[in-house]
């Protein structure tokens, strides 16, 4: 009845309009929202996990890097992150790359920096401990010189975190912080630590790299 | 019926048509909306503060820095915003329920979920060079936007007579783009903070808060507010016919404006110069269309404002030169602010119209009955009127 309906409180569902208590004019909209966030927080993440990716490394190709930096990634390894020289973006080359051969990661990152390799690799080192606290990849061993196929003088040392092993290498190239970080679970099969010193020692200025 | 009559018939339909003075009630335990609404906002507030405090480790003083400008920055967005919304006033509860989703939901539980892997696979399938410079506006006018917009679906279901209009859609959309908006600068600052393996942090996060804020004007806050009212428009309401074509034309427009902001780096290309000329145009086409999009949807909301006072108007209580003004556009007001005959004629006349505000708002809370408030609400523009003191 009209009057029955006009004294309804604004906040009362009629029984015939409920379903499992809830309002049924509320649910459709209220399921399209739910839909959307869960394609894009579930569904398209799982999609690009199972979708395989990256470039399988050629011989004589080179990464290219923001600073004008490069290097020479190892023949078979796949390049999940970064560009190869000859095939830059026209907005400019990123800032970071990366490579993997099965469970090890060799990535590089590149920043403007004055300070000596050994300062870097501070600074590297008290960002990572603020921002990753105890659970954060711990330097364990000496710290050790280490240079380039083309001269340049860097630093490295080797590290351990709860779930892998590496080492972290520093250099300044002409005012470039190089930062590398090699990551992979303690017992790897084969020995990547070749290839990985190949790739470390291939770093260059623009044009140098090899 | 009388004529005055007809004008308080008038005034009765366009309060109920409009929605303006009706309370909001957010606890609506049988409203589906309200818990899809509570888990999005309370999943993206945690997400989010267990970000905040990991880079807090590292980068405290950028995160206050950060949180601070772009709080006082968010905080002049927000009185601008409430400022142009002076028609039918939408309901404060119910803005800040759309500024929350823009911050938490659409963001953190929504849309940044889904930009990284979207971004991975245009790597996989067009390469790495083709994803760093299409990628971005491939993705995020899609993925954001769709998240910020369909905010209102939500807030249509929680309050379905408070968003009434398109131009209901242009102000909460609007406060949904500025929550975005606010949280996604201060993760860029502390982005930025990293720049340099974490040294000179504030200098680097600054020069991004620089940034942000010049070039922010025209971003999340102007593509919401125009994606919301393109929706609205396209779902149509009680008081605002669906009008799809109109509907989709604004909201493609608002993705497409959001994909040319984030190619630009792509379309430049190595020519540096294009990149300003690029940003002046995008801004410029920007505040093109969030014109236009305000300009479609305002007339309804002071056909409102016209309906609630013409009676006032009728029975003396404002003239019809501030009936004219309270449901006027800009140059209005304007003509209504020169006719003063000097500074102290322009200050009283600007309290007459704001206290007839009041007296509007007064009305719609009452529903348009003559309670206590909306009769102070009078005797104060009589008071006002003939200058007596408070």
């Amino acid at each position: 009845m009209a009057n029955a309906d006009a004294a309804r409180p604004r906040d009362w569902v009629p029984v015939e309009r409920r379903w499992l208590g809830l309002d049924r004019a509320t649910i459709p909209p209220a399921l399209v929202v739910l839909a959307l966030a869960i394609l894009m927080a579930v569904v398209v993440p799982a999609v690009d996990h199972a979708v395989p990716g990256g470039t399988r490394v050629r011989a004589g190709d080179e990464v290219a890097l923001r600073g004008g930096i490069s290097f020479v990634p190892a023949t078979g390894w796949i390049l999940t992150d970064g560009v190869l020289r000859g095939r830059e973006p026209r907005a400019g080359v990123g800032s970071t790359a990366t490579v993997t051969d099965g469970p090890v990661a060799l990535t590089v990152r590149t920043a403007p920096f004055t300070g000596t390799p050994t300062a870097l690799l501070e600074q590297i080192k008290d960002t990572t401990d603020a921002l990753n606290g105890s659970h954060g990849l711990h330097i364990t061993g000496d710290v050790q010189a280490v240079q380039t196929a083309g001269g340049q003088r860097g630093v490295i040392a080797r590290y351990r975190g709860t779930s892998s092993d590496g080492a972290i290498a520093a250099f300044v190239v002409d005012g470039t912080g190089v930062e590398v970080v090699v990551t992979g679970p303690p017992d790897v099969p084969g020995d990547p630590s070749a290839a990985i010193a190949g790739m470390i020692a291939s770093i260059a200025p623009e044009g140098g790299a090899g | 019926m009388s004529d005055h009559d007809t004008l308080l018939a008038a005034r009765t339909a366009a309060l109920r048509e409009s929605g303006w003075g009706e309370g909001f009630r957010f606890v609506q335990p049988r409203n589906l909306a309200f818990w899809v609404y509570l888990l999005l906002v309370g999943a993206g507030a945690v997400i989010w503060l267990r970000y905040a405090s990991t880079e807090a480790a590292a980068y405290g003083e950028v995160l206050i820095v950060a949180t601070v400008l772009f709080g006082l920055y968010g905080a002049l967005f927000w009185w601008f915003t409430q400022r142009i919304d002076r028609y039918a006033h939408q309901s404060r509860k119910l803005i800040a329920i759309a500024f929350l989703w823009g911050a938490f939901a659409a963001s953190w539980a929504m849309a940044a979920n889904a930009n990284s892997p979207i971004l991975s696979l245009w790597g996989k399938a067009f390469g790495q060079a083709w994803s760093i410079d299409w990628g971005a506006g491939l993705t995020a006018p899609f993925t954001e936007e769709l998240a910020k917009g369909f905010g209102v679906l939500l807030l249509i279901a929680l309050a379905p007579r408070l968003v009434a209009t398109a131009f209901d859609g242009f102000v909460l959309g609007a406060f949904i783009g500025l929550g975005f908006q606010i949280l996604e600068d201060i993760q860029y600052a502390l982005g930025s903070a990293g720049e340099q393996f974490g040294a000179n942090a504030v200098d680097n996060a600054m020069s991004t808060i620089l940034m942000r804020m010049a070039l922010g004007v025209a971003a999340h806050i102007l593509y919401s507010a125009v994606f919301c009212t393109g929706l609205v428009y396209f779902l149509g309401r009680p008081a605002e016919p669906r009008r799809r074509g109109r509907g989709l034309l604004l909201m493609g427009t608002a993705m497409l404006l959001h994909g040319l902001w984030d190619n630009i780096g792509g379309i430049a290309g190595s020519t540096g110069y294009l990149i300003p000329l690029l940003w002046v145009v995008v801004i410029g086409l920007a505040f093109f269309t969030v014109t236009r999009a305000f300009n479609l949807s305002v007339p309804r909301e002071r056909s409102y404002m016209r309906a609630v006072m013409a009676p006032e108007e009728a029975a003396g209580t404002v003239t019809a030169e501030e009936l004219d003004t309270l449901a006027g556009d800009r140059s209005v007001r304007k003509a209504y602010r020169k006719a003063a005959r000097g500074h102290a004629d322009r200050r009283r006349r600007d309290h007459l119209l704001e206290a007839a505000h009041d007296l509007a708002d007064e009305l719609a809370r009452s529903g348009g009955r003559d309670d206590q408030r909306v009769r102070f609400a009078r005797a104060e523009l009589a008071r006002l009127r003939a200058g007596a003191p408070r």
